[in-house]
């Protein structure tokens, strides 16, 4: 009982370190990319945060009828979330739903 | 035990809530709905409000919350006399999230098991193209709701494709309304966003009872600048396999001003291996075809209605009518500007 409670929690710490260290690197290779070609998605338009909201969000839901800025930024915040988004398309996707 | 642990928590929560009102405003959302379902010759009603709370503080962390406050009405013996109700109240999920950065979001508290899709992200009642969960979404979940910690996010993240993950630990839990089961898993999938598909799979091991592996796989399909919707899991445990998939076509065209018809589709199967006794599985092989037509009014209401054959081994088939109506509701907590 304990040697599988030990193996799962070395499991989950493994995983944990590989995942912490992979998303270190991408962050500095999004860092780098962004600093020498920013791509489309960095543009900030609402086409983006369009774009971005239904292949996310959309897959799942209807986007709401009608959204105020206040709400708009906790709706997104509980989407970062639940959708796994980047800080940068929890940003479009702010600037999409709340203008 | 619970209900003081949920009071305190709550107490805090909007104390800290009004700190940062400023520039998160809290917000209350969810869903209310009446359900009544006719299988074979029962009939049974469920009123059902579903609030989800959410509070942001500051930039990175965020509190979010799910409860589910259903009513069951039902003749005293299945298909005869009076109608009797009783009441459930289930706390989904309490977390706390810590958004570390653009890969990685902590997560602690109780969630919902992230295993496949349906759990996770079809099962609210205002998502949920039909009434009931597919008999397989038993399958890998541990009840459902897990008390623990989880770690997830996007890998890789690019225009061409996503790779997300979430792995998560779960304790043994009996604390009234926070009940869960030891185990630990793990869900990684690829999106590719230019087809609008994506495909992962699940594990799970149960570290408690009758210890076990549960598999699965899932695949969502939705198709840019098409109204269609494509939905499906395979799973596998001790209990046995099987599978779930739906279609759904948006036709916007009719129904009216702001409104949309949406015919739906689902088949699921299972198979059982073996009886483990609190597997919330069928007992035997259950197949069920089901048609639906979802009804999307102004303001958020949905009308739903479906038809399924229960195809049911070692017993006689029935058939199962579903109908509903929905309102997905939304308003911020604290006095603010209007919208």
């Amino acid at each position: 009982m304990r040697r599988r409670i030990f193996a799962a929690v070395v499991l989950v710490c493994t995983w944990s370190t590989f995942v912490l260290a992979i998303a270190q690197t991408n962050a500095k290779r999004s860092q780098n990319d962004s600093k020498s070609k920013p791509s489309d998605r960095t543009t900030g338009s609402q086409t983006d945060g369009g774009k971005l909201f239904q292949a996310n969000c959309g897959r799942c839901h209807n986007p709401p009828e009608s959204i105020s800025p206040r709400e708009a930024r906790a709706v997104v915040r509980h989407m970062r979330v639940r959708a796994m988004l980047s800080a940068e398309d929890e940003k479009l996707i702010l600037k999409f739903l709340a203008p | 035990m619970g209900a003081r642990v949920l009071l305190a928590f709550t107490l805090i929560l909007f104390g800290l809530s009004s700190a940062s009102a400023q520039s998160n405003t809290p917000i209350l959302s969810g869903g209310a709905g009446f359900f009544s379902a006719t299988q074979g010759d029962n009939t049974f009603f469920q009123p059902v409000v579903a609030p989800v709370l959410v509070v942001p503080l500051g930039e990175k962390w965020l509190v979010e919350s799910r409860a589910d406050l259903r009513g069951f009405i039902s003749r005293e013996d299945g298909s005869t006399g009076p109608y009797q109700g009783q009441f459930f109240g289930t706390l989904e999920y309490l977390q706390l999230d810590y958004n570390a950065n653009s890969h990685l979001t902590i997560t602690a508290g109780r969630f919902l098991t992230p295993f496949g899709i349906f759990n996770e992200r079809i099962s609210a009642i205002w998502i949920n193209k039909f009434q009931d969960a597919p008999a397989v979404a038993a399958i890998g979940i541990a009840g459902g709701y897990s008390d623990g910690f989880m770690l997830r996010g996007a890998l890789i993240s690019n225009d061409r494709y996503v790779v997300n993950y979430t792995t998560y630990f779960s304790t043994l839990s009996t604390v009234n309304k926070f009940e869960s089961e030891r185990t630990f898993g793990a869900r990684l999938g690829v999106f590719l966003p230019k087809l609008g598909l994506e495909v992962g799979t699940s594990y799970q091991r149960k570290l408690q009872d009758q210890r076990m592996n549960s598999f699965g796989t899932h695949l969502s399909w939705t198709p840019s600048g098409l109204p269609l919707e494509v939905k499906g899991e395979w799973a596998h445990s001790l209990s046995g396999q099987g599978y779930w998939i739906q279609g759904g076509y948006r036709l916007s065209q009719f129904g009216g001003p702001n409104s949309a018809i949406e015919p739906v589709f689902r088949m699921q199967q299972f198979f059982r291996s073996r009886l483990i006794a609190g597997d919330s599985l069928p007992s035997t092989n259950v197949r069920r075809p089901e048609f639906g037509l979802n009804y999307y009014l102004p303001r958020e209401v949905r009308l739903n209605a479906s038809y399924g054959r229960q195809f049911i081994s070692q017993s006689t088939d029935v058939n199962v009518w579903e109908f509903g109506i929905t309102y997905r509701f939304l308003f911020p907590l604290l006095p603010g500007e209007s919208k």
